[in-house]
C-alpha cells in the first residue's frame, strides 16, 4: 500500500488503540505494526504531534525490569477527534466499496 | 546499523531543533530500543524496523519549524522557517524570493529614511550649541538660530515618529511572512496526505 496514504490511516490507528488503554511508546508501536507494515519509527513523530495538540498526555511509570516508561493517555479532546476521524474514515471506506462494486458490475 | 549509529544519524539530523525538544525526541528512541532489548531483540532488528533516522529527523524538523513560526514572532524563526519552505517549491523560489527580497529592500530602505532624519533632528541641535565652540568646524549656513531650533525639533519628531511607524510596518510585515510560511506548510502537508 502507499507510504503516504498509510500515514494518514495511522493517525487513527494510534487513536483507536489508545482509546481501549495507556500504553507506553514500544508496546504501542508494536500493537501497531503487528497489524500494519510500516517504518516504526514514523509513529513516534506522530505521537508527538497529537501530545502537542492535545490530544494525549504523557506520564511516566517504573517498570518491573527497572527504568520508567513514558506511557500516553488520550484526553477528551483526543477521544472526539477519534470519533470523528472513524465517522470520516467510514464514510471513505464505504464510498470507494460502492463505488468498486458498482464498476465491477458493469 | 546499531543504537548508537542509529541515535547518533537521528541527532545530527535534528540539528536546529531546539535543545530541550530534541532531548525529548531521543529520549523516545533510547526507550524504544531498551524496551525492544528487554524483549529479547537485536539492536540492529530494533534499528532496521524503525526505519530511516534521517527521514524522520526530517519529518520533526516540519513540525518544529511549523509550531516556531505559529508561536514567536521573532524574525529571525520567520526567515528561517520561510526558507525552509522556500526551499521546497519552484514556484516559490522563481516568483516569492524576488517579491519577498524586493518587499525586505524597500523596508530597510525606509528604515534608512526613518534612521537619518532622526538623526539629522540630532545633529542640527548639535550644530547650533557646537558653533560657539568649534567655528572653524561648523558653520550654520548664514540661517537663524532660532529657525535651527525649531527645525531641528520638528525633523527630530518626524524621525521619532517613522521610527516608531517603521516599527510597527516591520512586524506586521513578519506577521504576514510567519502566516504566508504556515500556509505553504500547510499546502505542503495537504499534498504530501494525498500523495
Amino acid at each position: 500500500m502507499n507510504v503516504q496514504f498509510k500515514k494518514g490511516v495511522l493517525e487513527l490507528c494510534v487513536l483507536v488503540v489508545l482509546c481501549r488503554r495507556d500504553y507506553y511508546g514500544y508496546e504501542l508501536v508494536h500493537t501497531i505494526s503487528e497489524n500494519i507494515d510500516i517504518a516504526e519509527g514514523t509513529i513516534y513523530p506522530l505521537l508527538r504531534r497529537l501530545t502537542k495538540e492535545e490530544y494525549f498526555t504523557t506520564y511516566l511509570r517504573e517498570s518491573e525490569e527497572g527504568p520508567s516508561r513514558k506511557y500516553y493517555q488520550i484526553t477528551e479532546k483526543g477521544q472526539t477527534y477519534k470519533e470523528d476521524l472513524l465517522l470520516e474514515w467510514t464514510h471513505f471506506v464505504s464510498s470507494v466499496n460502492n463505488l468498486i462494486q458498482k464498476e465491477e458490475v458493469a | 546499523m546499531n543504537k548508537e549509529q542509529f541515535l547518533n544519524q537521528l541527532k545530527r539530523s535534528l540539528s536546529g531543533v531546539p535543545e530541550t525538544e530534541k532531548k525529548d525526541i531521543l529520549y523516545d528512541y533510547e526507550e524504544h530500543f531498551r524496551s525492544g532489548m528487554e524483549n529479547g531483540q537485536k539492536e540492529e532488528e530494533i534499528a532496521r524496523s524503525l526505519g530511516n533516522p534521517r527521514v524522520l529527523g526530517k519529518s520533526y524538523h516540519i513540525e518544529s519549524l511549523l509550531d516556531e513560526s505559529r508561536g514567536g514572532r521573532r524574525a529571525a524563526n520567520v526567515l528561517r522557517a520561510l526558507f525552509a519552505s522556500l526551499s521546497l517549491g519552484f514556484f516559490n523560489v522563481i516568483i516569492t524570493v524576488p517579491v519577498f527580497a524586493g518587499l525586505l529592500a524597500g523596508l530597510i530602505g525606509l528604515w534608512a529614511g526613518a534612521v537619518s532624519l532622526a538623526v539629522t533632528g540630532v545633529a542640527v541641535i548639535l550644530a547650533v550649541i557646537l558653533q560657539p565652540l568649534l567655528p572653524a568646524l561648523i558653520t550654520l549656513g548664514g540661517l537663524s538660530i532660532p529657525f535651527l531650533i525649531f527645525a531641528s525639533i520638528g525633523i527630530s519628531a518626524l524621525g521619532l515618529l517613522s521610527l516608531i511607524g517603521m516599527w510597527k510596518l516591520s512586524q506586521w510585515f513578519f506577521k504576514i511572512a510567519g502566516k504566508y510560511v504556515q500556509f505553504n506548510l500547510r499546502i505542503i502537508k495537504k499534498q504530501e496526505a494525498r500523495a
